[in-house]
């Protein structure tokens, strides 16, 4: 059992450190932060606002589908580019498990 | 349209002579005239009324007396209009009876007058008519007699005052024997000479007179304040590891996001932030390039936004009101499909029934999830559909699609750790309910689906939750009710046998997610191991830890502690232990936080009798079931009391300076002071001071420190007899001796009025405007200053509020005359600054003091308002000034101290702690009824008590936390459904039931409890049969029946039935503290719903209301037998009652109105909401209005339409109000969770208490018109000062919103938008003001009423 328990992570040992136990019997915890008010601009930098591709799923299709038989030979370069992109973010990947491990 | 059972048409008209009196207003300015349909009695009843000159109309009852001729009262209010009508055939005697009216009648024209033309009937139909009669008429007036032919057959009358008339007619109108009563239009008659007065073109009116301008809006307006007693159950408990300080924190499907710190002390609480939306997900998430975690927010109604901490501002701790930047949001994040955006689309247009949207919500409730690599962000909100909004590569988020997923019952979607192109893992069931798993890639490009690398058929039944696994092991767990299973792209395929539960929780420990907590429907907390060797997973391996609330969340926050975030029960912070405690759990709880969801059932309880009631909830689930008392305001547990008159005055004194405790108590009355001291068994018994003057009056006592050379402690006692001037004094006395040390006197021919002390200084003034100043030194008590004012004072101060505790450089000065409050300097009493209050009323009594490091000036005047300053303790500058409103008399500010903090007490007729919180000051009352004097009393008996003088009694007494809202939790392990309170008994009542788990099968055991309702301990218990289930429960009695009893309405909920077809109604009486069965009924479906009504018992059962009397049978028992009842509900879940009427929520068919017919025995329809409504609680706020809420999460008003002119609009209940309320209400019910006063004018304000799913309670409050102009107009101006986070409208967010429509909210305001106001700086309230054109203190002023509402 023990090898299972223990070894918890910690990102700063001072967390908790100086917690003392609740008295069961007590009465749980009512605290009320304050209330945020949001008294500043709260609208979004501009072309963040994000909307819907208006485009129906099933035209969409047929307008991809269209686009392929009009340009048979551009498909191999369209097919490779999300290859091409699907390498790029290898870097994140990367960085990604970096950072999760960084962590511990 | 709604849904009409058998298609019965609702809302007959009873044909039978009801006669409907008119209210008509002619008091607008246009002249044309209103009229109303106006039905006499057909047939042959009789109408009598009483005549009643009270405004409005006043509805004709009917007896029967003769078949001949027709009696009729007919009462009108001022300016009402009975339109002109006929007698066809009939003779008619016509009385006033009082008031005044005008009459105009006319008699059908025998010949025209006009010889040019001899027509008397025009082209259009309208027949000419000569006019009889055109005058007012009074009491005094002979009756009038019209004849078929003449004396004016068609009339009209209209009341100038409220009057009465008596009508006899004979014979009665009867349609079959063509005496119909007609009504006719008038247009004037042109003679060849113009227009003649003595004739009118008279045309029948066959259409229903339009009732434009007639009605009387009789509007309720509605307030909802809801408590900040949110739930605090964390369902995503986000760690900011970055930052390693931030907890963002949310209750979900509600509207709150709490931010709290890790601290070494445990969780601080930061902010609490409202969200203007249910939230339905919340992820944090980091973009590429990004130094720190943004928060996505999506709610329910299909907003999203992403919000950032400014991570600056968030290292100030106490400054976190800082900027937020918001990175994005999305006004309409289904184009096509929501209504929102169509709504988006209309605001400033009309509002209406939008269209009918195109996607199907899922039932399962909306996932949205983040790609861990940040390229998109994924939603699954309608079946079949998958959205996307990707990410450009600088982290910025473009235009969203949609992908169609083919799996329609979809139970999770998550993302894959580690994959080179985004890609989702689905859990779904198929159409055999076969569970799979699934995956695909998401191909930005092309914005499709691609088939992702694996899929697994055939798994657990239960399976409902994923959790994909961080790269390098990758793949994800797939948690089943019975077997917890692992697989990956690489066909590793590991599974683990579990004992049967439902795990809905989980908590990643490890950021390489080797381990994860796990919650269980049982409150279970496990540890999930995930074994591997080089990145590849070897096995899995569960182990218990321990039992906790019932988790719906769980974060692993640092240092072994998790966070516990619980729907059903408190929330808990717990310590992961090596090792086990006695009872083998490895989990220790460090801290609970309050839930009082879900409410499921409450019931409101004054127990002192003083109109201010604790309510008592049914909250929590399963095994976290309890009973809560939530009580508002600060209560004083009276430990002591002794019967005392006429005390004027109270202070408090230590044996020495130095002692922690007190040990004396000075009691002042009118002509003498008598001394209390503790004992040495902690009693108080009287004593003697020699040097103090016990036959006079004091005005003020007060331990001083002589000098510090000086190590013997002084007491002060400054004494004052208002009747023998000379012996006015200021006694310092000895401690240890007793005796008199130095004496100051008055001037010869001055009385000391009034006076103030600290434990170095005395200030005091006479009449004439003398002040004086004393100070203290070497046991000395010396005259430093005295100066005469230009008026007299009428209160003084100089609580010491700087660094030093035992010297004050300020003292605050309250004068007679100018009304005004000066600060003046210590010791050459210079006037800094003076402030005049305005008014006529005088200061009472004045304050200095410090509350969370702000300085104050408080200052009270005679008519129980209160002026707050700031301080500024070295100029003595004032600022911010507020007054609010506490009570109607006098008010008497003293300090005291509770748990190391000061706060003041303000002894009046309302007695009122001031405190501060999150540096605002607060007011909260106390559980007292009137309060004179009050001063702490800190003994070693009783720590931190306060002594208090009340009308003719003193006593001592310990204080409450102080905190606005007291919540006292009874647990129960087992979830309470249905409660109710019985004064008589001193009982509480109960129905709950327990979830019994065998391995082989899980049953509920269903009871009815009874316990005391001041100890709340547990007295009797009654266990209902197999599948019996309570379901209503009420305290009530009957005609002809002394005796209180409790009814239980009950249920036989059978495995094999969709609605129950059987039920109880048990009745039960309170004997010996025991529940004693003493009649049961069966009954043929659900009892839903019980009332006492009228000394009988009405239930509503399945789709019936029904009725039963309480009969005494021969042997002198009783029993309930049926009388009349309603059909016609589809499930009449909740009823109300008022006097006869009757109001019906139903199941799904909105709120409908009936009323009980004493005579005919016979429950009737009057009117119904004609929208589908899916109730969640009904109650009536007066004979009128009547408040209902609803499945999606609104609630609204309807109006009795009475006075209506047609049947068809009578039988329709208005809709009057509306508002998204966000909250699912389970039970609304009329009391208060304060004080009233009665004189006061908040006292005044019904209010409605209403508990929700989220554990919210909250009160609804009719205002006055004229206060809820005021306050909407407030709340549209603070609109555009405080923004919703992340963008979202306010307007949107409360605008009423269902399946159907969505229309904006009307005749309600947002209570806690409005009360926002006080929260704001200074300079944003006087923008505010200025928008309003109204002065900060007035604004300040009506909000903290308010707040004093709830």
């Amino acid at each position: 059992m023990g090898s299972s328990l223990g070894g918890w992570p910690s990102y700063n040992p001072q967390n908790f450190s100086q917690v003392v136990p609740a008295d069961p019997s007590a009465q749980p915890l009512n605290v009320i932060p304050a209330t945020y008010i949001a008294t500043h601009r709260t609208d979004p930098p501009p072309g963040q606002v994000i909307t819907t591709d208006p485009k129906n799923i099933l035209l969409r299709h047929f307008y991809q589908k269209s686009e392929e038989k009009l340009r048979p030979k551009r498909a191999a370069p369209d097919n490779l580019t999300p290859q091409n992109n699907g390498k790029q973010p290898r870097g994140p990947v990367a960085d990604g498990g970096g950072q999760a491990s960084g962590r511990s | 349209m709604p849904v009409q059972i058998g298609g019965g048409k609702v809302a007959d008209p009873n044909p039978k002579g009801r006669l409907d009196h008119v209210a008509a207003d002619k008091d607008r300015p246009s002249s044309k005239r209103n009229r109303r349909r106006h039905k006499k009695a057909a047939a042959s009843a009789v109408a009598v009324a009483a005549p009643c000159p009270s405004l409005p109309p006043v509805p004709a009852m009917q007896s029967l007396f003769d078949t001949s001729k027709e009696f009729g009262i007919f009462c009108l209010p001022k300016s009402a209009v009975i339109p002109l009508h006929n007698h066809p055939g009939m003779t008619v005697f016509c009385k006033i009876l009082f008031g005044s009216m005008h009459l105009k009648s006319y008699d059908w024209a025998k010949s025209a007058p006009d010889s040019g033309s001899n027509t008397l009937e025009a082209s259009d139909g309208a027949r000419l008519a000569k006019v009889n009669t055109d005058a007012v008429f009074n009491a005094s007036a002979e009756t009038t007699v019209l004849y078929p032919e003449n004396g004016g057959n068609l009339h009209c009358f209209t009341a100038i005052t409220p009057c009465a008339v008596l009508d006899v007619m004979g014979p009665p109108y009867n349609r079959a024997d063509g005496r119909d009563c007609s009504y006719y239009d008038e247009s004037p008659y042109m003679s060849s000479s113009g227009r003649d007065a003595r004739y009118s073109w008279l045309k029948e009116n066959h259409s229903m007179f339009e009732m434009k301008g007639v009605q009387m809006p009789q509007r309720r307006f509605l307030k909802v304040i809801m408590y900040r007693i949110r739930s605090v159950w964390f369902v995503f408990g986000l760690v900011n590891r970055e930052a390693k300080i931030i907890l963002f924190a949310s209750s979900r499907k509600c509207t709150r996001i709490e931010i709290h710190l890790l601290t070494p002390q445990g969780l601080q609480p930061m902010i609490d932030v409202p969200i203007y939306g249910r939230i339905a997900t919340l992820e944090l998430f980091r973009p590429h390039n990004e130094t720190q975690d943004f928060l996505f927010i999506a709610t329910e109604r299909y907003k999203f936004c992403v919000l950032q901490w400014d991570a600056e501002k968030s290292e100030l701790l106490t400054r976190i009101r800082g900027r937020e930047v918001i990175l994005a949001t999305d006004e309409s994040l289904f184009s096509v499909t929501t209504t929102d955006n169509l709504y988006a689309d209309k605001r400033g247009g009309a509002m209406g029934d939008v269209s009918d949207r195109i996607g199907r919500p899922t039932d399962n409730g909306q996932i949205g999830i983040i790609d861990p690599d940040c390229r998109l962000i994924g939603l699954h909100l309608y079946d079949g559909l998958f959205k996307v909004i990707p990410f450009d590569i600088k982290g910025q988020l473009k235009e969203a699609f949609n992908i169609r997923l083919e799996e329609l019952q979809v139970l999770d979607i998550k993302f894959l750790y580690g994959c080179v192109k985004p890609t989702i893992v689905v859990l779904y069931q198929d159409n055999k309910d076969a569970r799979h798993v699934k995956t695909y890639e998401v191909a930005l490009k092309d914005k499709d689906f691609v088939e992702g690398p694996w899929s697994q058929n055939n798994l657990d039944n239960g399976a409902g939750l994923l959790i994909p696994v961080p790269a390098p092991l990758g793949g994800v767990i797939i948690i089943g009710e019975e077997t917890i299973v692992y697989c990956n792209a690489n066909a590793t395929f590991r599974a683990i046998p579990i004992k049967q539960s439902i795990i809905r929780a989980y908590g990643r420990v490890d950021p390489d997610g080797s381990r994860y907590l796990l919650g269980d429907n049982t409150g279970i907390l496990h540890l999930l191991v995930l074994t591997h060797e080089r990145e590849r997973v070897t096995g899995l391996k569960i182990e218990y830890l321990g039992e906790t609330s019932i988790a719906s969340s769980i974060s692993y926050l640092d240092n072994g502690v998790v966070y516990v975030g619980s729907r059903f029960g408190d929330s808990q912070l717990v310590k992961l232990n090596l090792q086990a405690d006695t009872s083998g759990s490895y989990v220790e709880v460090l801290e609970r936080y309050v839930n009082l969801g879900p409410i499921v059932d409450f019931c409101v309880v004054d127990l002192d009798r003083q109109g201010q009631g604790q309510v008592v909830t049914c909250s929590g689930a399963f095994k976290d079931g309890s009973l809560r008392v939530v009580r508002n305001g600060i209560g004083i547990n009276e430990q002591a009391s002794v019967e005392l008159q006429g005390i004027k005055g109270l202070w408090s004194l230590k044996s020495s300076f130095n002692d922690p405790y007190d040990m004396y108590l000075v009691v002042s009355f009118i002509s003498e002071t008598r001394f209390l001291a503790m004992n040495m068994e902690d009693e108080l018994e009287e004593t003697e001071i020699e040097g103090f003057d016990a036959q006079t009056q004091t005005l003020f006592c007060q331990n001083a420190i002589s000098d510090l050379l000086v190590q013997v402690p002084f007491v002060l006692n400054y004494i004052f007899v208002a009747f023998l001037v000379t012996a006015n004094s200021v006694r310092l006395v000895s401690c240890t001796s007793r005796e008199l040390v130095d004496q100051w006197n008055a001037p010869e021919g001055y009385s000391v009025n009034v006076a103030s002390a600290n434990a170095s200084q005395v200030l005091l003034a006479t009449g004439g405007g003398h002040l004086v100043y004393l100070e203290i030194r070497d046991s000395k008590l010396v005259e430093v200053k005295h100066i005469q004012l230009e008026h007299e004072i009428s209160c003084v101060d100089l609580n010491p509020i700087g660094e030093n505790p035992q010297y004050s450089s300020l003292a605050a000065v309250g004068m007679w005359t100018d009304i005004s409050v000066r600060i003046l300097s210590l010791p050459d009493l210079e006037l800094k600054r003076k402030e005049t209050l305005g008014g006529e009323i005088v200061p009472r009594s004045v304050l200095l003091c410090t509350l969370e490091g702000i300085s104050y000036l408080l200052c009270a005047l005679g008519d129980g308002h209160l002026f707050s300053f700031l301080l500024n303790a070295s100029s003595g500058d004032l600022s911010d000034r507020k007054k609010v409103s506490l009570g109607t008399q006098p008010i008497s500010l003293r300090t005291f101290s509770s748990k190391g903090t000061t706060h003041v007490f303000a002894s009046s007729d309302r007695p009122t702690v001031i405190y501060s919180s999150n540096k605002k000051l607060l007011y909260s009352n106390v559980n007292l009824k009137e309060v004179n004097h009050m001063c702490p009393f800190n003994t070693a008996a009783i720590p931190d008590s306060l002594a208090i003088a009340k009308e003719g009694e003193l006593s001592i007494g310990t204080i409450d936390d102080i905190q606005k809202l007291h919540i006292r939790t009874i647990p129960l392990n087992e979830q309470a459904r249905r409660i109710c309170h019985q004064e008589q008994s001193r009982t509480l009542a109960f129905c709950s039931f327990k979830h019994n788990q065998t391995s082989i099968e899980e049953s509920e055991t269903h009871f009815v409890r009874l316990l005391d309702h001041q100890t709340f301990e547990f007295l009797s218990i009654y266990q209902l049969d197999p599948y019996e289930h309570g379901c209503s429960i009420i305290s009530c009695s009957f005609s002809d029946d002394n005796n209180v009893y409790y009814c239980v309405g009950t249920a036989y909920v059978l495995p094999e039935e969709n609605e129950p077809t059987k039920g109880r109604i048990l009745v039960f009486a309170v004997e010996d503290g025991r529940l004693q069965l003493i009649v049961e009924k069966e009954t043929k479906g659900a009892v839903y719903s019980l009332n006492a009504f009228n000394g009988k018992l009405l239930a509503a059962i399945n789709q019936k209301i029904q009725l039963y009397k309480w009969m005494l049978r021969e042997d002198g028992s009783h029993e309930l037998q049926s009388e009349c009842g309603h059909h016609g509900h589809i499930l009449a879940l909740y009823t109300q009652t008022r006097g006869d009427f009757i109001v019906v929520g139903d199941l799904m068919k909105s709120i409908s109105l009936l009323v009980y017919k004493h005579e005919e025995s016979a429950i009737e329809e009057l009117a119904r909401d004609y929208n589908a409504n899916w109730m969640s609680a009904v109650e009536m706020l007066d004979d009128e209005i009547y408040i209902g809420a609803e499945n999606n999460y609104n609630i609204f008003t309807v109006r009795k339409n009475s006075d209506a002119a047609t049947d068809e609009e009578r039988g329709r209940l208005e809709v009057v109000g509306e508002y998204h309320l966000g909250e699912f209400v389970n039970r609304l019910r009329h009391g208060s969770l304060v004080m009233r006063l009665p004189d006061s004018e908040m006292g005044q304000i019904p209010t409605v208490i209403f508990g929700t799913i989220n554990g919210v309670i909250g009160i609804i409050a009719s205002l006055p018109h004229d206060q809820y102009v005021f306050l909407e107009k407030l709340q549209s101006t603070l609109v555009k000062f405080i923004k919703g986070v992340g963008n979202l409208s306010h307007e949107q967010w409360r605008s009423f919103h269902n399946d159907k429509k969505t229309s904006e909210a009307r005749n309600f305001l947002d209570g806690d938008l409005i009360e926002s106001f006080l929260d704001l700086s200074r300079s944003k309230m006087e923008e505010v003001s200025k928008g309003m054109g109204v002065p900060v203190e007035e604004l300040s002023k009506r909000v903290e009423e308010l707040t004093r509402l709830h």
